[in-house]
């Protein structure tokens, strides 16, 4: 591609074309474009057109498309080829920075974001003259270039502040620093005059002001990782001058605008940043400085006003505060208790105000606020940082802290008492810092866990909450009425149950209030209130309790589900499956009408899925009706089978593939609940349910395969005689779960129920492909965990199809091959079988193998005899833990069951057996290899089992 | 520029290495770039009195033509320091052509007085530059100039600050036998000023790294070394100290060789000297002691080490109580035993006192003490560390602003989650850990710039703090 007037002219064609709305057009133009980035002067095609096109659209689009070009191709991978010429190289470096500088900010921008990619790969070693080049331009004293100089050094050395430690990146920092650091300091004085030469002219500040934020930016990458010599040295330069900006003001840069944060509030931010990376990492360094930060920091904070462009400073300038303040050595700059005054009056209340934006965002934006307020992701606001702040204060000064807010809260409340309607803002407030005075440590589980002593959450809930939540007009004051219900909620630990009683019908009838907020924490705190565990493990609330609000808790909960703006709220539907989880019986007789607006709910969602946790919830309390239910009388499944199918079939068919794996699951719970047959409307389903395309989303495989499990578990004969021709199906989707680490074990599932439930001729034809499958995963990657569903599985078979079958099936496949697994398998590997019923499994099958297997006494595998005891009797667990299993295993399913309920007696009756059989070998074999603590044991298992070997 | 994960990184540090990569233990790591000053306790030993500009302009601009020696006696000892440098030059150079240097005569004509006596001179670092290199090139005569070079007292400042120049001057020295010619001056009458510039020009010749002393000089040099550390005068402590500590700077067999001459009971008795300049080097040497093997670092506790590390860690400068935890981090990695009698001794107190409120440079090593201690010790060992109060200050911590300090922090908690999960106790330390702010903190670790930081926050949230929604909770 040569540098020329034609290929200019006909890239500018195509780039024309990659900005075109249709596709038609714009695809072939991309691809054309793909295709020819790798020719040699490509790269510098898009730069002359940056810098030379007549029209501004497509030298931004050269601009831009250069940037990806770099981000696609300027890194070398090793193996690759290199895929941009030396040439290229060279010419983009020694241009890249004046053109950079000499553009317009949009494309100044992108060539600085295309500096710093090349810049990561080829800085300093390939691009030693890069800094000096830049740090040239310092003295330009064009403050337009300065600032695309300093623009791109931040996006050079920003990583600083992230990466770790190592040789490599501090030789690059160290180079950085000798020929960076003191340009910079020069730059950061000169410019700080200018703004006093230029203090009258508002264009000139801005432009300086931007040129300070950079500056102070780059101090705070250049000092992350350690203190720099030349930095420690020239503290005082930095630190007076940092100092001197955070007191301030120019009238002309403050800005109207309320929300977005002006040049003065950014530059002055990250001064709070720089003064808390000195103070956290380089105190002993900095600590002269310290005391004038804190003064400077707070006087900032008692005169910047509520406006949101304040918040990123404010809350930034606590924080100092706020790390500042737990220090030991720092005590004394607080200890005043005029300072802390102060600092409580000035600093902390007002930031904890209910501020209008709050109350915007309390109106129209409940989602947000819920997050804010209730899920702590507020981390960046000034109520967070305020209260980090009161906690902070409260390690060395809890007592007179705690003494100072009481008298504000009083005082509020007071406010708020003599005209609630125009004050219940001091209200809020009151509670807001009761709240943070009183919580030391807080759980979602739990609420608060350990409260300030010295504030009583009983007499404040009794005197000032219980007034809120008994209101009659729920809808009045709903701020005050959510700070209520909050406080129940999370002091809920600390309250006398009574209380809690009392508050229950309470919160019960908010769930009716408009406000969104509102009912979705009266729902939020009825579903912690639920969740309390009282003595014994059993719930705190109990549903004899609840009975007498039954009812109106179900009715209004669901009610509240059709308020404007809840029909998909999660903290709803979660109260209502935790209400099923709690009131269990009592709900049986609602569940009818109950059933059908869930499943009205589910056949909405399921047009469009876009809140999972109300879906997950919404399918546990699915869940919970039809166990629930069921367990009292199991024939209803069919009417819940009635009501969900055509939900179900309606999700099946449009692939809604989020409700997939809970369909499944759902559908496995009723069908476990059938006794012993399956319904045809199931067998009609079975088909579909071994489609390929359903088992490449993993999401599906577990419930997927439970519920074939539970075809298996009630169907096999049926399965076998209706619907043989499915049988290859089924094993192909054991095939490619086998084949996959991740999947193997759930094909294992799959495999043991259908030996265990499908009649063994139906599957005779295929046992030996079975092994086979196994065999070829077994010899491409041996995992643990593969080895060990191996394992259930071969003595499963074998206590299955007996020992014999094992064996021949083995040496069928290969000769001597059934020795080779004894060996090489099971033998070394048994041990590492976990799981009680995994463990009887095997223990069974090895008996079986031990006792029941003619080549075991008289071929040459008669070696692996005793081995294969020993093997049995040192698995972990065989000794002793046994006689545990009935308890042990209760919920799993155990197919071998009740037919061996000891498997230590079963091998002593299986050696005796077996001894009586060929007398004198069993004791000789025992008494030439197996160990004296295996032998023991096994004399022990005799004595139990009443026999002796002859 | 990948970022290799720290842990592994550290991990080939230690001599432990591959026996257990969960145990840490740390050498000093000396071969690193550093961005601060240099150590001010460190540095004032490597000169003293002189300073020397040894910029490669000043040596490469050389224009003085040779001189004859009868010109180079009378410019040295002329008035002017003009002539006094160009003598110095021409001398030096003379003295270091290869055959039949002019040893004596330079010697006779008293020069070496006239050399020592520029050493002082401050205001003049090319005088004596050239003087200090005259001199050098005198001592590495035959042994008897290297003699008539160490009598001179003050010249022995000289030798001390070449050899303090780096590897290659002191292997120069050492090679023209200047050891046993100091070694030879140390006797019970020796007097005490004189005594003192021995011990410091000895532990200039132990001093640097890459390669070390040799071996052989080491072990002549070790008996006296000894001998002196058992003087009472603080500076010769001090210097003695020093020198034991650049000789435990090493792998183990170098810390083996110190080891073996049984001074560490004197070193640990000497972590308690008033003078802070004998403590500092004390402590270097065990703290170099206790990176070493598990034998080794024993030797150190036998000696009652952990009875002295908890008032270190109390000291008022900050540099020993980092010092002092680097030691107790060390001594961390070791096996439970080892752990076990860091509970024994009280020292968890200290280590969680600096964890909380301890300087930044503190903290970091005492994280490590924690993350070493966590993944060594038994799960008794680490309930106890918890109830300590660990638990709460390393949370606390993870808002530092040092990405490896939090990376080594998510590995202690996960280690402690692990010792949690033999209890069967998962769930309730899941709920310590929020109830701390650990899960907050832990959630917005998550949005970290670093990719390991973030993937070790992200893991640990999956793994055990939070209940994945993937089945039905019945």
């Amino acid at each position: 591609m040569e540098l020329n007037d034609a290929n200019l002219q006909s890239l500018t064609e195509f780039l024309r074309k990659t900005l075109d709305p249709d596709p038609a057009v714009r695809r072939p133009a991309e691809k054309f474009l793909e295709s020819v980035e790798g020719n040699q002067n490509y790269p510098l095609l898009l730069l002359t057109m940056l810098e030379k096109s007549q029209d501004q659209v497509i030298r931004v689009c050269a601009a831009v498309t250069f940037k990806n070009y770099i981000k696609r191709n300027w890194r070398i991978v090793e193996d690759e080829p290199n895929k941009v010429s030396d040439a290229d190289r060279t010419a983009i470096k020694a241009n890249i920075v004046n053109l950079m500088l000499s553009s317009p900010e949009q494309i100044q921008k992108q060539l600085s974001d295309a500096i710093s990619i090349i810049g990561r790969e080829d800085f300093p070693q390939k691009w030693p003259d890069l800094l000096t080049e830049m740090v040239n331009r310092f003295r330009s004293g064009d403050f337009h270039i300065i600032n695309g100089v300093l623009r791109t050094a931040h996006s050079l050395f920003k990583r600083y502040r992230h990466e770790f430690k190592s040789n490599e990146l501090w030789t690059e920092i160290k180079l950085v620093l000798d020929t960076f650091a003191l340009p910079l300091t020069e730059l950061f004085k000169a410019t700080i005059e200018l703004c006093q030469t230029h203090a009258t002219d508002v264009n000139a500040l801005k432009v300086l002001f931007s040129s300070l934020t950079l500056i102070s930016k780059l101090f705070y990458s250049l000092n992350f990782q350690d203190l720099p010599e030349f930095f420690e040295d020239n503290m005082e330069t930095w630190m007076t001058n940092f100092h001197g900006l955070l007191t301030l003001d120019n009238k002309l840069l403050q800005t109207n605008d309320e929300e977005e944060a002006g040049l003065l509030e950014l530059l002055k931010s990250q001064i709070c940043d720089n003064a808390a990376l000195y103070a956290q990492k380089y105190d002993e360094e900095f600590q002269p400085y310290l005391p004038r930060f804190v003064t400077a920091i707070w006087n900032l904070l008692v005169s910047t006003g509520q406006e949101v462009k304040y918040d990123l400073l404010v809350s930034n300038a606590i924080q100092f505060l706020a790390s500042v303040c737990e220090r030991p050595h720092y005590k004394h700059l607080f200890e005043d208790q005029n300072t802390l005054t102060s600092i409580c009056e000035k600093v902390i209340v007002p930031n904890m105000e209910f501020r209008s934006a709050d109350e915007e965002a309390f109106e129209d934006n409940s989602e947000e606020y819920i997050r804010r307020d209730l899920e702590g992701s507020d981390i960046d606001t000034r109520r967070r940082a305020a209260c980090d702040l009161v906690r902070g204060l409260c390690k060395f000064f809890e007592g007179p802290v705690t003494a100072i807010f009481s008298g504000y809260v009083n005082s509020m409340l007071g406010e708020y008492a003599k005209s609630p309607g125009q004050n219940w803002k001091h209200k809020d407030a009151a509670i807001y810092l009761v709240t943070s005075l009183a919580s030391k440590a807080q759980t979602q589980k739990h609420g608060i866990t350990q409260a300030n002593e010295l504030v009583d959450l009983n007499e404040f809930f009794v005197n000032h909450i219980l007034s809120d939540l008994k209101s009659p007009n729920v809808n009045e004051f709903p701020v005050l009425k959510a700070d209520a219900i909050k406080y129940v909620m999370i002091f809920r630990s600390q309250l006398p149950k009574e209380q809690l009683l009392q508050a229950v019908p309470l919160l019960i009838s908010h769930l009716q209030a408009e406000s969104t907020v509102e009912h979705t924490y009266a729902a939020h705190a009825l579903e912690r209130l639920f969740t309390m565990r009282g003595p014994n493990n059993s719930t705190l609330i109990t549903p004899a309790e609840m009975a007498p609000f039954t009812e109106q808790l179900l009715n209004n909960l669901f009610k509240a589900l059709a308020l404007p703006g809840s029909e998909e709220n999660e903290y709803i539907m979660k109260a209502i499956m935790r209400s099923f989880s709690l009131l269990q019986d009592a709900i049986v007789p609602y569940i009818p009408t109950l059933i059908g607006q869930l499943t009205h709910k589910l056949l909405l969602v399921s047009k469009n899925p876009s809140k999972p946790h109300f879906n997950h919830y919404l399918f546990e309390s699915l869940c919970l009706s039809v166990r629930i239910t069921c367990k009292a009388n199991p024939t209803t499944v069919s009417s819940f089978e009635e009501a969900l199918f055509p939900v179900f079939t309606e999700i099946l068919q449009n692939d809604v593939q989020e409700f997939l794996p809970y369909v499944f699951q759902v559908m496995s719970l009723l069908l476990e609940i059938h006794s012993n047959s399956i319904p045809s409307s199931y067998m009609a389903l079975f088909p579909h349910l071994l489609q390929p395309v359903l088992w490449e989303r993993t999401g599906n495989i577990p419930p997927l395969v439970r519920l074939l499990q539970a075809y298996l578990e009630k169907g096999g004969p049926s399965i076998a005689s209706s619907a043989a021709d499915k049988i290859p199906g089924l094993l192909g989707v054991f095939q490619k779960l086998i084949a996959s680490k991740a999947n193997d074990h759930q094909g294992f599932y799959l495999i043991n129920s259908i030996i265990e439930h499908m009649p063994a001729e139906s599957i005779t034809q295929y046992r030996k492909q079975i092994y086979i499958l196994l065999f070829q995963r077994l010899q491409g990657s041996k995992t643990t965990k593969f080895i060990k569903s191996f394992l259930v599985f071969i003595n499963l078979y074998c206590v299955k199809y007996g020992a014999i079958a094992l064996q021949e099936m083995f040496d069928s496949i290969q000769p001597k091959m059934f020795g080779m697994v004894l060996e090489k398998i099971i033998i070394p590997e048994v041990q590492k079988v976990s799981g009680p019923v995994e463990k009887k499994i095997c223990a069974v099958g090895i008996t079986k193998i031990l006792t029941e297997c003619p080549s075991m006494m008289d071929t040459e595998y008669t070696k692996l005899w005793t081995p294969l005891l020993q093997a049995l009797i040192d698995t972990p667990g065989y000794q002793t833990a046994f006689s545990q299993l009935a308890f042990a295993g209760k919920k799993e399913h155990d197919p071998i069951g009740d037919a061996v309920g000891n498997p230590k007696i079963l091998l002593a009756h299986s050696l005796h057996k077996l001894s009586t059989a060929c007398p004198g070998r069993v004791p000789s074999m025992l008494s030439t290899s197996l160990n004296a603590d295996a032998l023991q044991f096994l004399q022990g298992y005799l004595q139990a089992a009443t026999v002796q070997l002859v | 520029m990948p970022t290799k994960n720290v842990v592994d990184e550290r991990i080939s540090k230690f001599k432990n290495k591959g026996k257990d990569p969960a145990k840490l233990r740390e050498k000093r790591i000396s071969a690193c770039v550093e961005l601060r000053k240099a150590n001010k306790d460190e540095n004032f030993l490597k000169r003293r009195n002189i300073s020397v500009d040894l910029s490669s302009d000043y040596i490469s601009n050389e224009m003085v033509a040779s001189l004859a020696i009868e010109d180079i006696i009378k410019d040295v000892n002329s008035n002017c320091r003009e002539s006094q440098t160009q003598g110095c030059q021409a001398a030096r150079k003379l003295l270091s052509q290869e055959r039949n240097p002019p040893l004596k005569e330079i010697i006779a004509a008293g020069l070496l007085a006239r050399f020592v006596s520029f050493l002082s001179m401050d205001d003049e670092p090319n005088l004596q530059f050239e003087a200090a290199w005259a001199l050098t090139n005198i001592a590495s005569g035959t042994s008897w100039h290297t003699q008539q070079v160490v009598e001179h007292g003050a010249a022995v400042w000289a030798l001390g600050n070449i050899a303090g120049d780096g590897a290659a001057y002191r292997d120069i020295l050492i090679e023209c036998n200047v050891v046993p010619a100091l070694l030879a001056r140390i006797s019970p009458d020796t007097p005490v000023g004189y005594l003192r510039n021995l011990t410091w020009t000895l532990s200039n010749l132990c001093r640097n790294k890459n390669p070390f002393p040799p071996l052989s000089a080491v072990q002549r040099m070790l008996p006296s070394l000894i001998q002196l550390l058992h003087l009472s005068d603080k500076d010769i402590l001090s210097d003695a100290c020093w020198a034991i500590s650049y000789l435990s700077d090493g792998d183990n067999d170098r810390i083996d060789i110190v080891v073996r001459t049984g001074i560490v009971p004197r070193l640990v008795e000497l972590m308690s000297h008033e003078e802070i300049s004998v403590v500092t080097p004390a402590l270097r040497s065990i703290g170099n002691i206790v990176s070493g093997s598990d034998l080794q670092t024993q030797a150190a506790v036998d000696a009652e080490v952990l009875k002295v590390i908890p008032v270190l860690m109390r000291h008022q400068k900050p540099s020993v109580q980092k010092e002092a935890a680097w030691a107790l981090s060390n001594i961390a990695a070791g096996p439970c035993r080892q752990i076990q009698q860091l509970i024994t001794c009280g020292l968890l107190p200290p280590l969680v006192e600096q964890l909380r409120n301890g300087d930044f440079k503190t903290q970091r090593e005492a994280v490590w003490a924690v993350t070493n201690f966590t993944s060594g010790g038994t799960v008794e060992q680490v309930v106890h560390l918890v109830q300590s109060g660990a638990l709460e200050a390393i949370i606390n911590l993870l808002q530092v602003k040092d990405a490896k300090v939090i990376l080594v922090i998510l590995e202690a908690i996960n280690n402690i989650f692990m010792a949690a999960e033999k209890l069967g106790e998962t769930e309730k330390l899941s709920l310590l850990v929020e109830e701390l702010g650990g899960l907050d903190r832990v959630e917005m670790l998550q949005n970290h710039d670093n990719e390991l930081v973030y993937q070790a926050a992200h893991s640990l949230i999956e793994s055990t703090l939070v209940m994945v929604m993937s089945t039905f909770e019945f």
